[in-house]
């Protein structure tokens, strides 16, 4: 099942769409990874997805059910969590907050509360050490791992990510993705934005290249690996 | 996704179809002719509201709608123009014609002053500050009451004749066809303020700031260009108001919010950035004002909800209508 | 002028309770505001309205039903707080989805409309005459040579009350964190799955029920009148500018504040000249420390 998109037309006005058509699937608990050039529409993908933007034609549907009218605070809900791009923790408060808040949608069961953070704090160690600073001052890589953290707290079925391991120093880059690889051997259903080409597709089961709002290539990893220099070469 | 799309610079006024110069000509004539053909000087007096009210809001769409500067403090600066004026003559014997420039002046002074203090400042913090800057010379008139008369009120002489006119209180036609002259020059210069370098340099100053800076444009030039030639026209308007009317106070109505919210109102109706939707807003506002005389405050609960529907749902103000009505 | 006179005991507690009194109102008032501020973007100009109309709902509790006066305080809050999510969801949430990025600008504009609007209608309804009660409790606190009347020390009382739940509810309900994450980041708010229209609607009958509290708390002082709002709403922009927009312990600590000036200063000067003290106190903040005085970040020019 997994997530699917089908046909999406969508974009900031109606006049120019920028996705113009795109198909895809995410397989249940694989990762699928998006590529392609700046401008070619994969953020907006995501946004379309996630309900931050109405599509104009096509369907989005997770799990069988048709999520393309639902607004964003209603798709954790439906099992799906999205790290969106750049900072995202809540710098003024507590690192325990965040993680709270990332239980928002379970705030009435204490318990389930409870025990979701207890399942962060033994996968996290060093984010119970931290669990009483304001989230502001860890250090970039501690943020990442916050943010992936509270993405988990619901427990939902599929996770979005937009560009993980942008801005980043290269030396965290490495741990974001084994935390992403971490995700997987989870069994989430993952859907990954990556301009960073060689490090997505070594964890990527499926991988779709767009241009222009369009579906370009796709395929495979090992397939992709091969026509990987072509597809790049094109970009330039 | 701003609702206020770029204005058409591809139309020139100068250069305008037979059609549209009849349409204006006639609009002229109505305007020049009505007031002496009706004889009725409550219509008169309904005439120069509007026209002075209209100029006083296309002044201000000069900062509003053309460089996103926003003058909540405007009334205070109608009465630095105003007082100039009236205590000039009032205590110095200055003659009211000179007052009209010395009120002008006056009030750039202040819109400099008020220009450098805010030029690190964008969007709401400008509208902040000239409005206590506004607030300040409100309270300074009333508070000075051996020099003002405060809120007892400062009477002011009326125009000396000029030139064989009769600026007597008794003919406001003679104010009138003077306010048609001030208001139709200062309109010219404003159109042809906003269509030079200027216009496009004010424009930049409203889209964006940074981007307007990395082209190396000095919006800080601009700015205060923008606010100081607004703050002299808007101090003639006051100047002429005084003369008008013959007396001061700097009640809040007068020179306070209500007065601000008044002429911006006018302003946001007429449809930002038009400067003559201005004029046309104030006749609609001020002949809806007069027309609802018999309801009391409904008036003003009407002017409210206009403001409050312009922007929710005509964004553009009249200007959005101009294609069924022009 | 004889200064020894501020060292009168007497004196000086009068000046001090005076002015802690007129800074409950602003901070009660001011809190609202930055707190609507900080997390709409919306500098809500008829604020004072909200004010009015808690003072005539308090009037009409009890004077006209004759109720105690808790009820009334309680009926001012909770009318205003719904009225404020209605103002919300009707109006100012509209704008939200047209306005784009003139948002700030015009949201300031559209609560200019609501003032006139409000205003006028309380014009309409009640007419111009100010109905008040001259105390809600009578009597007063003799201590030595300090004399306070007990519905000053009311009023102190019940707006410490509610500034400290506003404080524990904004720190430790899972709404208030859930309003803080959407005030530091909208967006991320949203994928965890908070309704940000809703913590907007909330926030803004908040901050209504808090200046309707303050209208109705002070009914004795401030009878309600239409344009009983304009003073408040004034002052207390000065403190949420004096505090820092949007920073909502620097608002209320600058509303003390200004109550104790203007209180001390009433006895040098006019009231006339206060007023011009407090504005020229606004500009020179807003020049030299847009960011305001208790700040220690450099805040976007905005």
């Amino acid at each position: 099942m997994g997530l699917e998109v089908k046909n999406i037309v969508a974009g900031y006005t109606r006049e120019v769409p920028i996705l113009n058509g795109v198909n895809l699937t995410a397989q249940d608990g694989r990762v699928t990874v998006i590529l392609g050039p700046n401008g070619a529409g994969k953020s907006t993908l995501l946004k379309t997805i996630y309900g931050y933007l109405t599509p104009q034609e096509g369907e989005v549907l997770h799990d069988g059910k048709r999520i393309q009218d639902l607004k964003p605070n209603q798709m954790l809900g439906e099992g799906i969590a999205y790290l969106l791009q750049g900072h995202s923790v809540f710098p003024r408060m507590t690192v325990e907050e965040n993680l709270e808040l990332g239980g928002w949608i379970m705030r009435g069961d204490q318990k389930r509360m409870q025990t979701a953070l207890d399942f962060v704090y033994a996968r996290f160690p060093r984010l119970r050490e931290k669990r009483s600073f304001l989230a502001g001052i860890l250090s970039g890589g501690e943020q990442r791992m916050l943010e992936i953290a509270r993405l988990t707290m619901t427990g939902p079925r599929t996770i979005l990510l937009d560009e993980p391991s942008v801005g980043l120093m290269p030396s965290l880059v490495d741990e974001v993705y084994e935390e992403i690889s971490k995700l997987k051997d989870e069994r989430y259903t993952i859907l990954m934005v990556d301009q960073n080409v060689r490090k997505s597709m070594s964890i990527a089961d499926y991988v779709y290249a767009l241009a222009l709002g369009e579906n370009r290539y796709e395929g495979p990893r090992e397939e992709m690996e091969k026509k990987l220099d072509d597809i790049v070469r094109e970009w330039i | 996704m701003t609702a206020i799309p770029a204005r058409a610079r591809d139309a020139n006024p100068w250069r305008s179809t037979p059609v549209r110069v009849l349409k204006v000509l006639f609009l002229i004539g109505l305007l020049i002719f009505i007031p002496p053909l009706i004889d009725n000087p409550y219509i008169t007096r309904i005439f120069i509201s509007a026209v002075m009210l209209g100029v006083m809001a296309a002044i201000f769409d000069l900062m509003i709608g053309y460089a996103g500067l926003i003058n909540f403090g405007y009334a205070g600066f109608l009465a630095v123009g105003a007082y100039t004026s009236a205590l000039g003559t009032f205590h110095f014997q200055v003659s009211p014609w000179a007052g009209l420039l010395t009120g002008g002046l006056a009030t750039a002074l202040i819109g400099l002053a008020t220009g450098v203090i805010s030029l690190r400042l964008r969007g709401l913090y400008v509208a902040l500050l000239t409005f206590f800057v506004g607030e300040s010379i409100r309270f300074a008139l009333s508070n000075s009451p051996e020099f003002t008369r405060g809120m007892l009120g400062l009477s002011v002489r009326p125009l000396p004749e000029l030139l064989g006119f009769d600026f007597s209180r008794g003919n406001i036609l003679a104010y009138y066809y003077l306010l048609l002259l001030l208001g139709g020059a200062i309109m010219l210069l404003l159109t042809w303020l906003v269509r030079s370098r200027f216009g496009l340099a004010f424009e930049a100053i409203r889209e964006d700031q940074l981007a307007t800076q990395s082209l190396g444009l000095n919006t800080t030039k601009y700015k205060l260009y923008n606010f100081t030639i607004a703050s002299f026209l808007a101090g003639v308007m006051g100047a002429f108001y005084a003369s008008y009317l013959g007396i001061l106070s700097p009640s809040p109505e007068e020179f306070g919010v209500y007065r601000t919210v008044e002429i911006l109102t006018i302003t946001y109706v007429g449809g930002r950035g038009t400067l003559w939707g201005s004029i046309f807003a104030a006749f609609l506002l001020i002949g809806l004002q007069e027309y609802f005389r018999g309801l009391g405050p409904w008036r003003l609960v009407i002017y409210g909800s206009l403001l409050i529907f312009v922007m929710l749902f005509a964004r553009r103000g009249l200007a959005g209508f101009k294609k069924y009505l022009w | 002028m004889d200064f020894s006179l501020l060292l009168d005991p007497y004196i000086l507690t009068e000046v001090l309770v005076q002015g802690f009194v007129r800074g409950a109102m602003y901070a009660l008032m001011a809190a609202g505001l930055s707190l609507i501020f900080g997390i709409m973007g919306v500098k809500n100009f008829g604020h004072g309205e909200l004010f009015m109309l808690g003072a005539y709902a308090m009037f009409f509790v009890t004077v006209v039903l004759g109720w105690p006066w808790p009820v009334g305080i309680a009926v001012a809050a909770v009318a205003l707080f719904i009225f404020g999510m209605l103002l919300e969801r009707t109006l100012i949430d509209t704008l939200r989805r047209k306005a784009g990025r003139d948002w700030v600008l015009d949201a300031f504009i559209l609560t200019i409309g609501i003032l006139v609007v409000l205003q006028n209608l309380a014009l309409i309804l009640f007419g111009t005459s100010r109905r008040g009660v001259t105390s809600l409790i009578d009597g007063v606190l003799v201590w030595g040579p300090v004399i306070v009347s007990y519905e000053r020390l009311m009023i102190l009382g019940v707006a410490s009350l509610v500034g400290l739940s506003l404080w524990a509810f904004i720190r430790f309900s899972s709404l208030g964190k859930a309003i803080r994450a959407a005030s530091q980041n909208p967006e991320a708010a949203q994928t965890l799955g908070i309704d940000i229209r809703l913590i907007y609607t909330v926030t803004f009958g908040i901050g209504a029920a808090l200046a309707g509290l303050a209208g109705g708390l002070l009914i004795s002082i401030y009878p309600a009148h239409p344009t009983v709002g304009f003073e408040p709403v004034i002052k207390s922009l000065a403190c949420v500018i004096l505090g820092g927009l949007g920073n909502v312990p620097g608002a209320i600590l600058a509303a003390l504040l200004l109550g104790v000036i203007e209180a001390y200063s009433a006895f040098f000067m006019s009231a006339g000249w206060q007023n011009v003290i407090t504005a020229g106190l606004v500009v020179l903040i807003l020049i030299v420390r847009p960011s305001g005085l208790f700040s220690s970040s450099k805040v976007e020019r905005a």
